[in-house]
């Protein structure tokens, strides 16, 4: 029982994977009727990732970032804007040439190769939360003041990107792009659908068994202190800041990886992703999974996706939003550790009685 | 005691509703597939969000076109079962979804979307997948899929005649507004073009936000350039801030003439008929319109949706989409993909419509429209104060006018 207790999360998300891994292959074979299910469990990877960023920096480092769809777009972005060029071989994209441009803007032409965009995903997030975190952190703003200033940055850049749609395509966003290893759609694209299904459940386990190395270490513990006792921490003699700017650039680069695997399943990134109410949705996936947990935000993503994908169609389509949001008022209001603490309480009074 | 019985209540609420959400597919899916005398049709529109509020309309005329058709014995004998998704106002959601109605349903035809972003971003899954796609609202042309069939304005015929139109009338410094966003851009690119083809001017042309609620500073601009009309493609929230702000300063359509074109009736009853008196719109259908098949759909939506529910161009158009690929099955004898569009390319689809009779065109998938100018009056409905002789052939890239070719206004090869 203990062990079970100990490996609780480890078992749990080595379940998951072996369920997703079967889903293409299961497709494959025609026993689940539809591709499109097995593309929308990649969706759900991707959000299961930057889940796992937020459940670092909010569940064990006490940040509560309101504005990560920003890392999430501009990994998307990179990617998007790689798979764009391989549509147009190079070549300028239609809403370039509606915006006034004649030549592919220099902003672009990083993107033509393929190893410059892929650095691009995990380094143009990376960078932009270093920098942001570096003066925030260092000016010691915190708890809600830093939730606020998180929201208010993903707004500027939503604007900007809206404002500068000659290079960005405003708010249709990049569109009919196909995935790395080409189109992934319809019965006749299954083994292109499978290597993205599979690179992509490939970064979910490192995403995960890098995240609870990291939890699991003694740097893990030094932001659990920072959570629990900021100044405490700071009067032993850390320098929170960095430790803080180091966890948040780790957190937007899964956001940031995220993105790109969205992309590929998405086959379109469109500011959307970057909005206010969209970065609190990845929050909820957090709080409804349980924070402070890892496993909590992979669960919470699958789980309120699922929900959503199959409550907003048919008989229930007017009333879905109802229970998605009954299901958030139930979970933060009896349940602060969300699913997975529910079920550790379980399992310890099983426990108990059991001793 | 009393706390814990809550917390036991409360989980078991939740795992009824999670069992619910995940089961609820199997229902959906189930309900209607399999049986020999229907066919599944896809309605995909925002049902929640911001575009909810126009979206419905649209999504009631085609619930109004499918269950007048099979209350008449529904196409090729079988009755229509439509299996409704929500698209949220999130391109990547309308993406999900569209896959899921196309790939999981395996729905016959999907009629749906309204703003462009959410087109372009379900383009490529219809393309992809052979599926067949019915968009029902004006936009800013420059595409043609194999995969969607157009039944709203090409920019050819809503714009291109409402700037003609102004131009005969006199007018000559033109002040162009817009949300900022890809429909107002390219409009704004087309009425550029077209302006100073016809020896006359643009005085400004200034971009807003899409849920921008000051306009105190483009006012500003307006009244310093001093234009003898507005073009406005506001859309949205916009329009009822904007016009808001030009009448508390108490300017009328004398003082500023504005020509809409993202304003019909749903939108002057959110605005205020009084505030939009005299203000001119350019669209291919309104409530008013004079034809006997109009005032029968009128009837039939206020029976169905309400008395003080109004029909728009975008709903007549989305009506029209139901019947239309009706006619197309039809001739095609067929429901198959492939079938129905070699229809719908042979050109000779045509139907009664309350705006008269459209045609599809078999080259680029959109309908032969008339264009109607319209004035806005004091009942908040819009009379027609010019329409063109005969039906406009579609043109979504505007190659057969010289001064858009001269431009540049064509899209890349």
């Amino acid at each position: 029982m203990k062990k079970l207790k100990n490996q609780g999360s480890n078992i749990c998300f080595l379940v998951i994977v072996i369920l997703l891994a079967l889903a293409p292959i299961l497709a494959g074979a025609g026993i689940i009727k539809s591709t499109s299910m097995v593309l929308f469990l990649g969706k759900c990877i991707a959000f299961a990732i930057v889940a796992i960023g937020l459940d670092l920096i909010w569940g064990y480092t006490g940040i509560l970032s309101l504005g990560h769809g920003l890392y999430f777009c501009l990994g998307g972005y990179a990617m998007a804007m790689y798979l764009k060029l391989q549509e147009t071989q190079g070549g300028i994209t239609d809403f370039m040439q509606v915006g006034g441009l004649t030549e592919l803007p220099l902003i672009w032409r990083p993107f033509q190769n393929i190893f410059v965009s892929m650095l691009m995903v995990f380094v143009v997030p990376g960078a932009a939360a270093g920098i942001i975190g570096y003066f925030i952190f260092k000016s010691r703003v915190k708890g809600v003041y830093f939730s606020i200033i998180s929201q208010a940055l993903t707004w500027a850049a939503y604007s900007m990107f809206i404002a500068l749609s000659p290079y960005t395509n405003g708010n249709v966003g990049i569109t009919e792009i196909k995935s790395l290893f080409g189109s992934i759609k319809g019965s006749g694209n299954i083994d292109n659908m499978m290597k993205v299904f599979y690179l992509a459940l490939l970064l979910l386990v490192l995403a995960y068994a890098s995240s609870k190395y990291l939890v699991d270490s003694k740097f893990g513990k030094l932001l659990i202190a920072i959570r629990d006792g900021e100044n405490r921490t700071y009067f032993s003699g850390y320098k929170v800041s960095k430790f803080k700017t180091f966890i948040y650039v780790i957190s937007a680069v899964f956001a940031g990886v995220a993105g790109a695997v969205f992309v590929n399943f998405n086959g379109s990134i469109t500011p959307s992703q970057m909005t206010i109410s969209y970065s609190i949705t990845m929050v909820i996936w957090v709080a409804v999974g349980g924070r402070g947990t890892i496993i909590g935000a992979i669960i919470g993503a699958f789980l309120i996706n699922l929900c959503e994908y199959n409550l907003s169609s048919g008989s229930l389509v007017d009333i879905w939003q109802y229970i998605i949001g009954a299901i958030f008022c139930i979970t933060i209001l009896f349940f602060k550790g969300g699913i997975v603490g529910l079920v550790k309480e379980r399992i310890s009074k099983v426990d108990r009685k059991t001793d | 005691m009393e706390k814990r019985y809550f917390k036991k209540i409360a989980a078991c609420t939740l795992a009824l509703f999670m069992a619910i959400s995940l089961v609820a597919c199997g229902d959906s899916s189930s309900a209607g597939s399999g049986k020999e005398d229907t066919v599944k049709v896809g309605l995909l529109h925002s049902l929640t969000g911001s575009m909810a509020i126009s979206e419905k309309s649209v999504r009631d005329a085609e619930v109004l076109a499918i269950e007048e058709i099979n209350k008449a014995g529904g196409v090729l004998g079988k009755q229509i079962v439509y299996v409704e998704e929500d698209g949220a106002s999130e391109p990547s959601t309308f993406a999900t979804k569209a896959e899921k109605l196309v790939d999981s349903e395996k729905v016959a035809t999907v009629f749906g979307c309204w703003t462009s972003s959410s087109r372009k971003a379900v383009k490529s899954i219809f393309e992809d997948y052979n599926a067949l796609l019915w968009y029902p609202v004006q936009y800013e042309g420059m595409e043609d899929s194999d995969n969607i069939v157009y039944t709203g304005a090409a920019p050819n015929q809503q714009i291109v005649p409402a700037i003609e139109y102004l131009i005969a009338q006199g007018y000559k410094k033109f002040f162009l507004i817009g949300s900022d966003y890809v429909f107002p851009r390219t409009a704004n690119m087309i009425i550029n073009a077209q302006v100073k083809e016809a020896g006359c001017e643009v005085v400004g042309e200034e971009y807003a936000d899409m849920d921008q609620t000051d306009f105190a500073s483009i006012i500003s601009k307006i009244e310093s350039a001093k234009p003898d009309v507005i073009i406005n493609t506001l859309n949205g929230t916009g329009n009822v801030s904007f016009f808001k702000q030009m009448s508390e300063k108490n300017y009328t359509s004398k003082d500023y003439m504005t020509m809409s074109f993202s304003i019909a009736e749903e939108e002057v009853a959110t605005i205020g008929s009084s505030i939009l008196k005299g203000h001119m719109v350019s669209w291919n259908y309104y409530q008013t319109t004079a034809t006997e098949k109009n005032k029968e759909f009128v009837a039939a939506y206020k029976e169905k949706f309400g008395k003080d529910r109004v029909t728009s161009d975008p709903a007549e158009a989305a009506y029209d989409a139901v019947y239309l690929w009706k006619e197309v099955c039809e001739k095609a004898g067929s429901f198959e993909v492939d079938d129905v569009l070699g229809a719908v390319r042979s050109g000779e689809i045509s139907y009664e419509a309350p705006e008269g009779t459209v045609v599809i065109n078999g080259d680029n998938q959109h309908l032969a429209k008339t264009v109607r100018i319209g004035e806005i009056g004091e009942d908040g409905l819009i009379t027609e104060i010019y329409a063109t002789n005969a039906p406009v052939d579609p043109d979504p890239y505007l190659k057969n006018y010289d001064w858009a070719v001269k431009a540049g206004i064509q899209p890349l090869e």
